[in-house]
């Protein structure tokens, strides 16, 4: 089969993970070397679907033993299969990077072997690209479970960044899902790889000679929509990972039905992106905005409105904690505003460093008000309409939504009508 | 009194010396502009600036003395090309004068927010092309890459591949402002592109057809059905895909060849 063939069904067959992020790592070049990695990650392009491009993201292979209901590459289904080389991953890559199309190389695979033998196999085009073409871009390279642990450090000592897939949200579904994986296979390896990047950091403080251990630290992907889970249950799980396995990211990915399966979204339903684009937005809340997933839901309401953003959501079900004083909020109340992000707030504590801030200043500072103003006051006078309904917050909670949310709400109103 | 305008000639050295003479006139100026961007006004005197090294360097070392941002912030401010560039820069120094350093904080002086706005767009646009530059390679192997920015984002760009492509010969190309960079694995200096060539990928957004190796045409061709590959049908969204990478970017890119009507 020709290169280019083996390169469109693989390329296609890995479309369904998600990640791209080629940050947290600052791999140096070397003398002799090719590339470097840069701390904020680059994209280098995006897809027609409007997601960004910053590996070479493919399969080492899609000719799959396993037979997962929700997977395109399953046994079971009749597709074409390839397979790359080792040096045929290598040498795409480094040809890719040297024309910066690329930052580095995202390599994930289908069990064609034994676990191990598929993951010894990818662990060597990392060798190769590391020890032969002397690569220092970035490597993500994606966890088989049941892997040796003895492959899996050697994964983490060459690759930047690993990910062990979640797939779904709870045991039960993996079961009837995906009968041939199981939690404890996907769980080990990251508890495995979380000790020890743990470990190696404390040997590090004393020598410099420790090697790195998986630098750009670890991520996930589970899949909405294909199992019944609450987004409660699913932003739990994600807090947990955050917190007790110090995961980096954690994807979502919208069902896509390829499979005609008693147990699943039948072929042609859509995926759900709205709920996948709010579950992100939670996500962002545990990350950066010092949110509990309890907070965002709750056992009463425990999925998230597709409606309205889950930060808005918030505020309006807390409606009586505003407005706030936009002179005297601390830093953490202003990130719980709707409308003011991390980049606002910082401004806003910036500016009244010098002086207190007035009306006419909220511009100047570079502050989009249209949701905000509901929640800020100055001076006792609140910023808002003089007569207001709550029906008007939330409609312009609605109305006023960030350009990305509106894009895809749009985008996914257009797929409805076929 | 007419108003007066002070005008200098498009360059670094010029934009300081004409800022320096004009925070030292003792009659209040009114604008300082780059002689390209003024658009003569009946009622202006203006002065032509002629660049003088000594009050540029004076006028640097002055900045430096107030912080390495300021320096930086000058530095960004003529390479986002703004025509008000000049004049922002100007009243920035006049308020530090007298306030010092903590003017870099008044984020509700008009002047210092436009300054700290041209300098995060030059430096977004130069991180935007350290991805999106597209190096051809030669047959010599050398990479040789030309694109357009809105900024002068050209050495911004070459600080990013010396680091990363350290070992290579590369040239960066901004064919709008036609000015070349060349890396030969030691130094940075500047390059003559041919004028053919320059006008052919000016055009073509791609290098002529006897430059184009077969390797070179092998991975521009596997680049494009990896770029068709990954999309997922399912989810298009041209929309988002434009609002992340703008058409006037397109022009360069290989995988968006024949694509200019998506
Ligand atoms: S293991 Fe399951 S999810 Fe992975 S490629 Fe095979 S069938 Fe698909």
């Amino acid at each position: 089969m020709k290169t280019e063939e083996k390169l469109s069904i693989l390329a296609n067959a890995a479309k369904y993970d998600v990640s791209c992020a080629s940050s947290g790592s600052t791999r140096a070049n070397s003398p002799g070397g090719i590339g470097n990695a840069a701390r904020r990650g680059i994209c280098h392009s995006w897809s027609a679907d409007g997601r960004c491009i910053s590996l070479l993201k493919i399969l080492l292979s899609n000719d799959c033993l396993f037979d997962c209901a929700y997977c395109m590459s399953r046994r079971s289904n009749d597709l074409p299969r390839a397979t790359f080389t080792p040096e045929e991953i290598a040498d795409l890559t480094i040809n890719f990077y040297l024309r910066n199309y690329i930052e580095g190389l995202f390599l994930s695979s289908a069990v064609y072997a034994s676990p191990d033998k598929t993951m010894s196999d990818m662990v060597d085009v990392c060798r190769l690209l590391r020890k032969k073409h002397l690569f220092n871009g970035y490597i993500h390279l994606k966890i088989i479970p049941g892997a040796s642990r003895e492959l899996v450090d050697q994964a983490a000592l060459l690759a930047d960044r690993l990910s062990v897939n979640i797939e779904l949200p709870s045991e039960s579904s993996l079961k009837i899902l995906a009968p041939q994986k199981s939690r404890q296979a996907i769980l080990q390896p990251m508890h495995h790889i979380s000790e020890h990047k743990t470990g190696f950091a404390l040997e590090a403080k004393k020598s410099r000679h420790t090697p790195n251990y998986c630098p750009a630290g670890q991520s996930t992907q589970m899949i909405i929509g294909a199992s019944g889970e609450s987004d409660l249950h699913i932003l739990n799980l994600t807090q947990s990972l955050y917190r007790r396995m110090q995961l980096k990211r954690v994807y979502y990915s919208a069902y896509m039905p390829v499979n005609d399966v008693p147990n699943l979204p039948a072929p042609l339903s859509p995926p759900p992106l709205i709920r996948e684009h709010r579950l992100y937005q939670a996500d962002w809340l545990l990350r950066f905005y010092k949110f509990e997933a309890e907070e965002i839901l709750s056992s009463n309401s425990p999925n998230l409105d597709e409606r309205i953003d889950p930060k808005a959501a918030w505020a309006l079900r807390n409606f009586d904690h505003f407005p706030l004083d936009i002179n005297r909020a601390s830093y953490e109340e202003l990130l719980r505003v709707p409308g003011l992000g991390v980049l606002s707030a910082q401004r806003i504590v910036a500016a009244r460093r010098v002086t207190a801030i007035r009306e006419e200043d909220l511009k100047k500072i570079g502050l989009v008000m249209k949701r905000a103003k509901y929640f800020l006051s100055i001076k006792g006078r609140s910023l808002a309409p003089s007569s207001f309904a709550y029906h008007h917050v939330v409609a312009a909670m609605n109305r006023a939504e960030p350009a990305s949310s509106s894009k895809i709400r749009h985008a996914s109103k257009q797929l409805r009508l076929f | 009194m007419s108003e007066l305008v002070y005008l200098y000639d498009g360059s670094f050295e010029g934009l300081l010396t004409a800022v320096a003479v004009a925070v030292k006139s003792p009659r209040p100026v009114h604008r300082v502009f780059a002689g390209r961007h003024y658009v003569p006004s009946l009622f202006a005197t203006t002065l032509m600036v002629e660049g003088d090294p000594a009050q540029a360097e004076r006028i640097l070392s002055y900045l430096q003395e107030i912080s390495k941002d300021a320096v930086q912030l000058a530095m960004q401010a003529f390479l986002s090309e703004d025509k008000d560039a000049a004049n922002y820069l100007y009243e920035f120094i006049r308020l530090c004068l007298s306030r010092g350093a903590a003017v870099l904080q008044f984020h509700t002086n008009d002047s210092v927010r436009s300054l700290l706005n041209l300098s995060r767009k030059v430096d977004f646009e130069a991180h935007r092309l350290n991805g999106m530059l597209r190096f051809r390679i030669l047959e010599d192997g050398v990479l040789y890459a030309p694109f357009q920015s809105d900024h002068n984002v050209i050495a911004h760009c070459a600080g990013h591949f010396q680091k990363r492509l350290a070992e290579r010969t590369w040239i960066l190309h901004d064919t709008g402002r036609n000015f070349a960079l060349y890396w030969d694995t030691n130094s940075l200096q500047p390059a003559d592109i041919d004028d053919e060539l320059r006008a052919y990928t000016t055009h073509f957004g791609e290098l002529p057809e006897h430059l184009l190796t077969d390797q070179e045409r092998y991975y521009q061709h596997l680049w494009r059905c990896f770029h068709a590959a990954v999309s997922n049908p399912e989810r298009e969204n041209k929309l988002l895909q434009r609002s992340f990478m703008p058409r006037r970017y397109w022009h360069f890119l290989v995988e968006m060849k024949g694509r200019n009507r998506g």
